[in-house]
């Protein structure tokens, strides 16, 4: 398990990070979300030693991190790079042995690894001559080739085509069923909900909420009310000015409201200006969430 | 794993990715031609067959010097001959190369001898001395008598010099855009998840040295063998000394100023600024070049050789110009290379901080002394 606890750091008088603290348990899909600049990347490196925090600690095991234990983690970071003019079967296997795998065992990984993301065909290629998607497949590869307890990805989805992060969605599935935790950063919200069980949002370097989604959308004191009456045309929200509209259309009307709200009243309400075909009561979507959460 | 298998690890990829390149098999081919036509240019240059001036004092006995220009003819040399006033016209001009050689008949009818400023052509002795059969005889004499040994040290010393500063700042250059490389394309950032910088700025160094290493073991062995081949000298007892000397030396002066090129290519951010922040790097190994050239191998003993036998970046070219020729203090040697290790010493200490602070960071030119707070662990902006 990954701890990190009251993580800060400033660069001269900007704050990156101001006391955030959240885990990642093994086996657990963690996206990790936040504004441009809120500190996500930052987090990321300093469990790499890339970035020193001024204050807090990061712990793996309940032992605070040292290179041993980033050996056995995988990394991929939000500037993509490899070396250009290096074979990708050579590249892959300088990376598992500089993670510790034997030059034997490297070279079986590797093979492993291209064959199962497709680019068993392009072993001796230099990477340079490979497409922008294979690139970032064989990036992704030097994070896994040695099969890591954690994986640390930054904007893995970012600039991947629909099949790309279908692929990219089915490995991180797969790696996390196998034991390994794993964290990453996207700003793609409604992909995250699908992929995720757990969340950390992370506004101006402070952790604004973490935890299960389920727990986190149930947990809000916000609900989204969706209501339709056949020819009302919306009229019947005249009899009830408390309620905050979000969306109106024909008929349809979307509405935030508390977590508390009599809807037997709300509900009597409506029927009594007509029929009504939808009244649906729901906690707010990730990106809801995310909103509120960022927001406030 | 080890900080010794990882630092191994950084060398092996930089050996074999760069010992594998079309730059490293250029490099070799270019300069073992440039070895080969130095040795051998000027011997096919002076054995082609020019004109032949003998200059002549006195009056030889009659049919020598019709003798002489038969035998030339039949020997495929073109040779003129000349009257000389005296002896000293004829020295001066031997000493400034107008003329081959001189026959001086003394009118008392004692031996006459060939004079040579040194070194005769033996083609011209041949057939001079072919005119005197009978006596008297001729003998021979050389205003300038040659040490082989002396030219060949010469020739070691010179050699040796240009040999160092090429494969110091050959080699030393790779690691200057092998790290802008890495910065470059980003690809630091991955690697500096499992090593750590200085480690990786150590292995770079090592691996690229290897490759200079053998280069000039190469370079070393085929111009010594071609050399004595070609019969451009004969091999002086000293020759093992000054190829270990010269081995050493390099090892020292790489390490040196591939460090030093290493850390400020961690100060730019792309190829075009790389040549620019390791301009200082480069005016100081250029000026410890053309100082050895110019004024220690003049006066390898003098004050100046002396005085920079002391200075680290300087002492990589002189000293072992200096110890070629025979002309430095043991004493001055072993301080001199000491000195040598603890600046490298200093620099690795110094220039490894600046290197782990600046290596990480992206957009634009870092100033030395913000690398320097940088770094500690590591540094860089992001979200």
């Amino acid at each position: 398990m990954l701890e990190i606890s009251d993580l800060s750091k400033r660069y001269g008088s900007v704050v990156a990070l101001d006391g955030a603290t959240f885990t990642v348990r093994p086996g657990r899909l963690v996206g990790f979300l936040g504004p441009n600049g809120a500190g996500k990347t930052t987090t990321m490196r300093c469990v790499f030693g890339l970035a020193r925090p001024d204050r807090g600690s990061i712990t793996w095991q309940g032992q605070p991190i040292s290179r041993p234990h980033r050996l056995r983690f995988g990394y991929m970071p939000e500037q993509r790079g490899l070396y250009p003019r290096m074979k990708v079967a050579d590249q892959l296997s300088y990376f598992a042995q500089q993670h510790g795998l034997s030059a034997r065992a490297a070279s079986e990984a590797t093979a492993r690894w291209l064959d199962g993301l497709g680019l068993g065909d392009r072993a001796g290629a230099k990477l340079e001559a490979l497409s922008h998607g294979n690139q970032q497949r064989v990036q992704l590869g030097a994070a896994l080739v040695h099969d890591p307890e954690l994986l640390v990805l930054d904007e893995p989805f970012s600039g991947l085509d629909p099949l790309g992060i279908d692929t990219m969605s089915a490995i991180l599935r797969e790696r996390a069923a196998a034991g390994v935790g794993v964290v990453f950063s996207s700003h793609q919200l409604d992909l995250v909900e699908d992929l995720c069980e757990d969340v950390v949002i992370i506004n101006r370097g402070r952790i604004a909420a973490a935890g299960p989604i389920g727990d986190l959308r149930a947990a809000s004191t916000k609900r989204h009310l969706e209501v339709e009456v056949a020819g009302n045309a919306n009229a019947w929200l005249a009899s009830r000015p408390d309620l905050t509209t979000v969306e109106q259309r024909g008929d349809f009307a979307r509405l935030l409201v508390p977590v508390d709200l009599d809807l037997g009243a709300v509900l009597a309400a409506a029927t009594s200006a007509g029929e009504v075909r939808r009244f649906t009561f729901q906690p707010p979507t990730l990106s809801e969430l995310f909103m509120e959460v960022v927001r406030s | 794993m080890s900080r010794g298998r990882a630092i191994w690890l950084v060398a092996r990829r930089e050996l074999l990715e760069r010992g594998r390149s079309r730059a490293f098999l250029l490099s070799l081919i270019v300069s073992v031609a440039i070895i080969l036509a130095g040795l051998f240019l000027p011997s096919i240059i002076g054995s082609s067959p020019g004109a032949q001036r003998l200059g002549v004092i006195g009056t030889p006995p009659a049919g020598v010097i019709e003798a002489i220009e038969a035998t030339a003819t039949s020997a495929g040399l073109t040779l003129v001959v000349e009257p000389v006033a005296d002896l000293a016209t004829a020295e001066d001009r031997l000493r400034d190369d107008s003329l081959a050689a001189v026959l001086a008949v003394p009118p008392d009818g004692s031996t006459p001898a060939l004079i040579v400023r040194s070194e005769p052509n033996p083609l011209l002795q041949q057939v001079v001395a072919a005119a005197f059969t009978t006596p008297p005889q001729i003998s021979f004499r050389e205003l300038e008598p040659a040490d082989p040994n002396r030219d060949t040290s010469f020739i070691f010393a010179n050699v040796g010099v240009i040999l160092l500063f090429i494969s110091i700042f050959t080699f030393g250059t790779w690691v200057l855009t092998g790290v802008v490389e890495e910065k470059q394309s980003r690809v630091v950032e991955v690697v500096l998840a499992t090593i750590e910088a200085r480690d990786l700025l150590i292995g770079k160094v090592l691996g690229i040295g290897l490759l200079g290493l053998a280069q000039l073991v190469l370079m070393v062995g085929v111009g010594l063998t071609a050399g004595v081949l070609a019969g451009r000298f004969s091999l002086p007892p000293t020759t093992a000394f000054a190829v270990v000397n010269l081995l050493v030396w390099f090892v020292l002066g790489y390490a040196f100023y591939s460090t030093a090129l290493g850390v400020l290519g961690a100060l730019a951010s792309r190829m075009e600024e790389a040549s620019n922040a390791s301009s200082p790097v480069s005016f100081i190994a250029m000026g410890a070049y053309f100082f050895s050239l110019i004024v220690a191998l003049n006066d390898p003993a003098g004050v100046a050789a002396r005085i920079a036998t002391f200075i680290p970046p300087v002492s990589p070219m002189v000293v072992p110009l200096r110890a070629a020729l025979g002309a430095i203090e043991p004493w001055e040697f072993g301080l001199s290379v000491i000195l040598m290790c603890v600046a490298i010493w200093v620099l690795f200490v110094v220039g490894g901080r600046v290197y782990s602070g600046a290596v990480l960071q992206t957009g634009g030119r870092m100033k030395l002394r913000d690398a320097w707070r940088a770094s500690g662990g590591g540094s860089g902006r992001g979200g």
